[in-house]
C-alpha cells in the first residue's frame, strides 16, 4: 500500500486505469516536455528539438495525456499540433494562428524523406519521433518506388522472397 | 481493336505497347506525339515555373510516355536529350509545387483542396505520404475540442 501524497512514477496505462476525475485517486504531473517551458521552446522553433530523444513517442503520448484533466490541457494539445514556423522561409499570413509542433516540423520531413539529394537525412531522422519517423519512411518508399520505375526496375520481373528462402529451406532439410 | 492495314512508309497509329514492340524487333519507325519537341517543352517549362498553378499537360502520362519514347526509340527523336532534361525539368518544378502546396496547405489547416491539373504519376509520388500526415494532423487536432471522453472506471 502507498502513503496518501507519495510520487511514483509509473506506465500511462496503469495512470490511465487509476485516474478518475471525481474520486481523485491520483494526480498526474506533466513530464517535463509538456509544460510551459518546453512550449516556449517549441513556440520559438520546432525543427530545433530532438524529439526522440525527448521521449520517442511525443505526439502519441501527448494526446494520451490529454485524458487527465488538466488546466494546461488545450495549451498542451495546441503546442503538440502547433509550434511557431519560426525556422521556416515561408511567409506566414496569419499572425493569430500560429503554426505547430507538428506543422512546422511536416515540411523538413517531407522535403527530406522526397529529396534524392539530401545527404544528412540520418541526422534529421535522429531527432525525430516515433510517428514522425513512420512517415519519413512513407515519404522515403513513394521516393524509392519512382526512382525504381525511372530505372526501369518496375517492369523487371524478380522471384518473390518467399520462393527464394524455400530453396534454401529445403536443402536445410536435405542436408538434415 | 482492329490495326492497320501496314503498309510500308505509310505512319500508322498503333497502341503504345504494339509500337514499342515492333520498335524492338526493328520493323519499324516511331513518330513522336507532337508536344515532344524542344520548342513546345520550354514553352510548357517557362509556363510551369512562371505560374502557381499546375499547367495542364499534354498528355496525362507525359513522364511515361517520355520515359517509353526516349528508352526505346531515342534515334527516332530529334535532340532527344534536350528532351529529356526539359521533360525532367519540368517534373521537378511540378513536384516542388505540390510539396509547396502541401505545405502551405497543412500550416493553414484547410478541410480541402483543389489541385487541377495533375497527373497520377506526381499523385503517386507524394500521396500516401500526405494523405497519412493529414491523418495525423486531423487526429492531433481532434484533441483540441472540448469535453472529449475521459473514462471513468468504477472500482
Amino acid at each position: 500500500s502507498f502513503l496518501q501524497g507519495s510520487k511514483l512514477e509509473i506506465p500511462l496505462w496503469l495512470a490511465k486505469g487509476l485516474y478518475d476525475s471525481k474520486r481523485r485517486i491520483i494526480s498526474v504531473e506533466l513530464p517535463k516536455i509538456y509544460r510551459e517551458a518546453w512550449r516556449t521552446v517549441f513556440s520559438a522553433d520546432a525543427n530545433v528539438v530532438d524529439l526522440h530523444k525527448m521521449g520517442p513517442y511525443y505526439y502519441g503520448f501527448g494526446s494520451q495525456l490529454l485524458n487527465f484533466e488538466n488546466p494546461e490541457n488545450p495549451e498542451i494539445a495546441q503546442t503538440i499540433l502547433q509550434a511557431t514556423g519560426g525556422g521556416s522561409v515561408l511567409p506566414v499570413s496569419d499572425p493569430v494562428c500560429s503554426p505547430q509542433t507538428f506543422i512546422a516540423r511536416f515540411r523538413r520531413i517531407m522535403d527530406s524523406s522526397q529529396n534524392a539529394y539530401n545527404e544528412d537525412t540520418s541526422a534529421l531522422v535522429a531527432r525525430l519521433d516515433e510517428l514522425e519517423r513512420a512517415l519519413f519512411q512513407v515519404g522515403q518508399k513513394g521516393l524509392n518506388d519512382f526512382q525504381c520505375w525511372e530505372k526501369g526496375q518496375a517492369s523487371q520481373i524478380t522471384a518473390s522472397s518467399l520462393v527464394q528462402n524455400y530453396g534454401k529451406r529445403k536443402l536445410a532439410e536435405v542436408d538434415g | 481493336g482492329d490495326l492497320g492495314p501496314f503498309n510500308p512508309g505509310l505512319p500508322v497509329e498503333v497502341p503504345v505497347w504494339l509500337a514499342i514492340n515492333l520498335k524492338q524487333r526493328q520493323k519499324c519507325r516511331l513518330i513522336p506525339p507532337e508536344w515532344m519537341d524542344v520548342g513546345k517543352l520550354e514553352e510548357i517549362r517557362d509556363r510551369e515555373r512562371k505560374e502557381d498553378t499546375f499547367t495542364p499537360m499534354p498528355s496525362p502520362y507525359y513522364m511515361e510516355l517520355t520515359k517509353l519514347l526516349l528508352n526505346y526509340a531515342s534515334d527516332n527523336i530529334p535532340r532527344a536529350d534536350e528532351i529529356r532534361t526539359l521533360v525532367k525539368d519540368t517534373w521537378d518544378t511540378r513536384v516542388a509545387k505540390l510539396r509547396l502546396s502541401a505545405d502551405s496547405f497543412v500550416r493553414q489547416q484547410e478541410a480541402h483542396a483543389k489541385l487541377d491539373n495533375l497527373t497520377l504519376m506526381e499523385i503517386n509520388t507524394t500521396g500516401t505520404f500526405l494523405t497519412q500526415a493529414l491523418d495525423h494532423m486531423y487526429k492531433l487536432r481532434t484533441n483540441l475540442q472540448p469535453g472529449e471522453s475521459s473514462h471513468s472506471q468504477d472500482f
